[in-house]
C-alpha cells in the first residue's frame, strides 16, 4: 500500500507538538496565526485611534500629565470649527490639494505617453524623469529655499529670463500670494514622476493589438486617445490621484522645510497648523479633536473616492 | 467589395524573410485562404494588406489602385485578429457599433443600432449585446470580433486564425456560418489558417506559403490532386499522405526520387506484400497502418473490414504522385 501525503506528514510531526494540534479546532489554528497581527494593529492603529477620540472629548495637556483631567464634551470640535483661523489652514491645504494633483495628474500623464511612444533612449528618460522622487522630501525642501533665493537661486534666474522681470524683484517664498504656488511648484516636481510611472502601467497594459483593431476600424489616432487610450489608463491615473491626494492631504516634511508655513500662515497646511496645536501649544484635548477632524474628512472622501474608482474599474 | 492584387511583395524582420517576392491577385467576391505552417508568413502577409506592416517593396493594389503607402483606415479593410482584440472597457454592442461611429462613414445612428442588430442576430450573441466584453466566453469574444468586422462594408475582410482558439463544435459551426455569409454578400475574403479541414471546406482557392513563399494557388481541388511539390502535397490530407522511397514500387518514372501515396491511392489485392500493424475503427471509415519493408504507411479500408492486426495483403499504387530529390513534382 503507498503512503498519502497525509500519512507521511503525520508520520513525520513529533507526537508532542501532534497531540498538541490535533486537540485544536480549525478555527482555533487559524486564529493563532492571525493573532500576532491582529494584537500588532491593535496596539500601534486601533488603540490609539480610540484613545485619541476620548482625549478629543477632554482639556488633557501632555506636557501636564499630573494635573486633572476634565471632560468637555464637544467643546474641543466647536471651537475648531468656529475657528476662522483653522478654516485657512483648511483653504491653504484645499489649494495645496488642487492645484498639485492638477498639474500632476496633467503632466504626469503627459510625461508617462511621451515615454511611451517608441523611441530610442526612453528607458534612460525614465530613469531621470523618476529621480526627484527618490529623494528625501525634508532635503528637495532644503534646497528649493536655495532655488528660490531671489539674489541666487536659478528658479529666479529662470524666470526672469524668460518674463524679462528683475529676479531680485520677486520671491516665491518670501510673498503672501506666491508662496503657495512655491509649495505647488515643489511637490508637482518631486512627485509627478510617481504619477507617471502609474500613468505608464496603464499604457502598457493596452496591448498594441487593441490598438491596431481601432486602426483598421478607421479610428483616428485622435478618437483612439479618447475612446481606448483615456477610459483604459483613467482606472490606473485614478489610483495615483488616491495616492497623492491621501499623501498630500497629511503633507508635511516639504512645506516645513521650504516655508516652514509662512509667510504668517499662508501655506500653513492642516497637518502642520496640528503640530504646532499638538506639541507647541500642547493643547492635546484640543489637538485630537482636530486630529478626529481630520481623519473623518479623509476616510470620507477616499471612501467615495474608492466607490468611484470601482465603478470605473467595473465600467 | 474589391479585387486585391499583390505585386513582388517582400518584408524582412532583421534576417528573417517573412514574405519574399510574393505575387497574388485575390478576385473580386473570392474566398481565398493562405495555408502554412507557423512562420509561413501568413500573418506578415495580412499585415501588410491591412497596412499595420509596410513591405520592403512590392506594391499592393486594391481595386487598382496602389495603396501601399496608406494608412489601415484608407485602405478600407476589416480584420479579424486571432487574439479578439475586443475594446475590453467596451459592452458587446459598443465594440460592435465602433467601426460604424468612425467619423470617416458617418453612420446615422439609427443604422447603426439596426446593423449591430443584424450581425449580432447572425452571430448568435444579440442575448449578449450589453454584456462588457470581456465577460464573455472564448468563443462569444470571437464571435464579436468577427461581428465587428462584417457590420462594415469594407473592400475585403483579413481574418487571422479567427476560429483557432474555439472548440471543435462550436469551429466547425462557424466555418459553416462564416462560408454563408460570405457568400450571401458576396465579399472578397483572405484567411489565413494552419487548419487543413478549415482551408478545404471554406476556400474558393488556397494559398500555400512556405517560409515566405507562396509556393502554389489553386482551387482546394487542383492543391490536393495536383501539388507542386512534395512540401504541398503533405499540408493537405488527413491521414497524411504516405512519402516512400520511389523504388519500393515498380514503374517509377526517371528521376523520381520519393514516391507519395494518399491513403486513399492504395490499391489493396494485389502488388507488395504489406503487413496490419494497427487497425482504427472510426465509423465511418476504419484506417489501416501498414509496414512495407521499413516503411510505415497508412491506408484506407472498409469500415466492416475483417482484417485483423498481423494479417498480410497486397498492396499497389493507384494514381501516385513522383517528386524528385528536391521535391518538385514529376509529372
Amino acid at each position: 500500500m503507498t503512503d498519502s501525503t497525509l500519512d507521511r506528514v503525520a508520520r513525520a510531526t513529533p507526537p508532542r507538538v501532534a497531540r498538541r494540534i490535533r486537540g485544536l479546532s480549525d478555527r482555533a489554528i487559524a486564529w493563532i496565526f492571525v493573532a500576532p497581527t491582529i494584537i500588532l494593529l491593535l496596539a500601534v492603529n486601533i488603540f490609539p485611534l480610540i484613545w485619541t477620540i476620548y482625549l478629543s472629548f477632554t482639556n488633557y495637556r501632555a506636557n501636564r500629565p499630573n494635573a486633572e483631567v476634565e471632560w468637555v464634551g464637544l467643546r474641543n470640535y466647536q471651537r475648531i470649527l468656529s475657528d476662522p483661523e483653522i478654516w485657512q489652514t483648511m483653504q491653504a491645504t484645499a489649494h495645496f490639494l488642487f492645484w498639485t494633483l492638477f498639474f500632476q495628474v496633467l503632466i504626469g500623464f503627459a510625461l508617462a505617453w511621451l515615454i511611451n511612444q517608441k523611441f530610442r533612449g526612453n528607458n534612460l528618460w525614465t530613469t531621470i524623469i523618476v529621480l526627484p522622487m527618490m529623494l528625501s522630501p525634508a532635503v528637495v525642501g532644503n534646497f528649493w529655499t536655495f532655488l528660490y533665493q531671489p539674489q541666487i537661486g536659478i528658479f529666479n534666474n529662470i524666470i526672469s529670463f524668460f518674463s524679462g522681470a528683475d529676479p531680485t524683484s520677486f520671491s516665491m517664498i518670501g510673498d503672501v500670494r506666491l508662496a503657495p504656488w512655491s509649495i505647488v511648484i515643489v511637490d508637482t516636481w518631486m512627485w509627478t514622476p510617481f504619477v507617471m510611472l502609474i500613468c505608464l502601467a496603464g499604457l502598457r497594459s493596452i496591448p498594441d493589438s487593441i490598438y491596431e483593431a481601432a486602426e483598421c476600424d478607421r479610428a483616428s489616432k485622435w478618437r483612439q486617445f479618447w475612446t481606448i487610450t483615456v477610459p483604459m489608463v483613467l482606472p490606473f491615473l485614478m489610483l495615483a490621484v488616491l495616492f497623492r491626494g491621501i499623501e498630500n492631504f497629511k503633507m508635511f516634511d516639504l512645506v516645513v522645510q521650504l516655508t516652514g508655513g509662512g509667510p504668517g500662515s499662508t501655506t500653513e497646511l492642516t497637518s502642520i497648523n496640528l503640530k504646532r496645536e499638538a506639541f507647541e501649544k500642547w493643547r492635546t484635548g484640543y489637538a485630537s479633536a482636530y486630529a478626529v477632524i481630520l481623519f473623518v474628512t479623509v476616510f470620507g472622501l477616499a471612501s467615495i473616492y474608492v466607490k468611484a474608482l470601482n465603478r470605473v474599474k467595473n465600467r | 467589395m474589391a479585387e486585391v492584387r499583390l505585386s513582388n511583395v517582400s518584408k524582412s524582420f532583421g534576417t528573417t524573410h517573412a514574405v519574399s517576392e510574393m505575387d497574388m491577385t485575390i478576385a473580386h467576391g473570392e474566398f481565398l485562404v493562405l495555408l502554412g505552417p507557423t512562420g509561413a508568413g501568413k500573418t506578415t502577409t495580412l499585415r501588410l494588406i491591412a497596412g499595420l506592416e509596410a513591405p520592403d517593396m512590392g506594391d499592393i493594389r486594391i481595386d487598382g489602385r496602389s495603396v501601399t503607402r496608406e494608412t489601415p483606415a484608407q485602405r478600407d479593410v476589416a480584420m479579424v485578429f486571432q487574439q479578439y482584440s475586443l475594446y475590453p472597457h467596451m459592452t458587446v454592442r459598443e465594440n460592435l457599433a465602433f467601426p460604424l461611429r468612425s467619423p470617416i462613414l458617418r453612420t446615422p445612428e439609427e443604422e447603426v443600432r439596426r446593423k449591430v442588430q443584424q450581425v449580432a442576430e447572425t452571430l448568435q450573441i444579440a442575448h449578449k449585446l450589453d454584456n462588457k466584453a470581456t465577460a464573455l466566453s472564448g468563443g462569444e469574444m470571437q464571435r464579436v470580433s468577427i461581428g465587428r468586422a462584417l457590420v462594415r462594408d469594407p473592400a475585403i475582410y483579413l481574418m487571422d486564425e479567427p476560429l483557432s482558439s474555439l472548440d471543435a463544435k462550436l469551429r466547425s459551426d462557424l466555418r459553416v456560418e462564416l462560408k454563408r455569409i460570405q457568400a450571401e454578400l458576396g465579399a472578397t475574403l483572405l484567411y489565413v489558417t494552419h487548419d487543413q479541414i478549415e482551408a478545404m471546406t471554406m476556400a474558393t482557392r488556397i494559398g500555400v506559403l512556405d517560409q515566405g513563399r507562396l509556393v502554389q494557388i489553386g482551387t482546394p481541388r487542383e492543391i490536393y490532386e495536383n501539388p507542386v511539390s512534395l512540401y504541398v502535397a503533405g499540408r493537405l490530407g488527413q491521414p497524411r499522405i504516405n512519402v516512400l522511397p520511389a523504388g519500393v514500387f515498380p514503374g517509377a518514372p526517371l528521376g523520381a526520387d520519393r514516391i507519395a501515396l494518399r491513403p486513399e491511392h492504395i490499391r489493396i489485392g494485389a502488388g507488395q506484400p504489406a503487413r496490419v500493424v494497427r487497425v482504427e475503427h472510426l465509423g465511418d471509415q476504419t484506417r489501416l497502418h501498414l509496414t512495407l519493408g521499413d516503411h510505415a504507411l497508412t491506408t484506407l479500408a472498409d469500415p466492416h473490414t475483417p482484417l485483423e492486426t498481423g494479417d498480410v495483403l497486397s498492396i499497389e499504387p493507384a494514381n501516385a504522385l513522383y517528386f524528385d530529390a528536391t521535391g518538385a513534382r514529376i509529372v
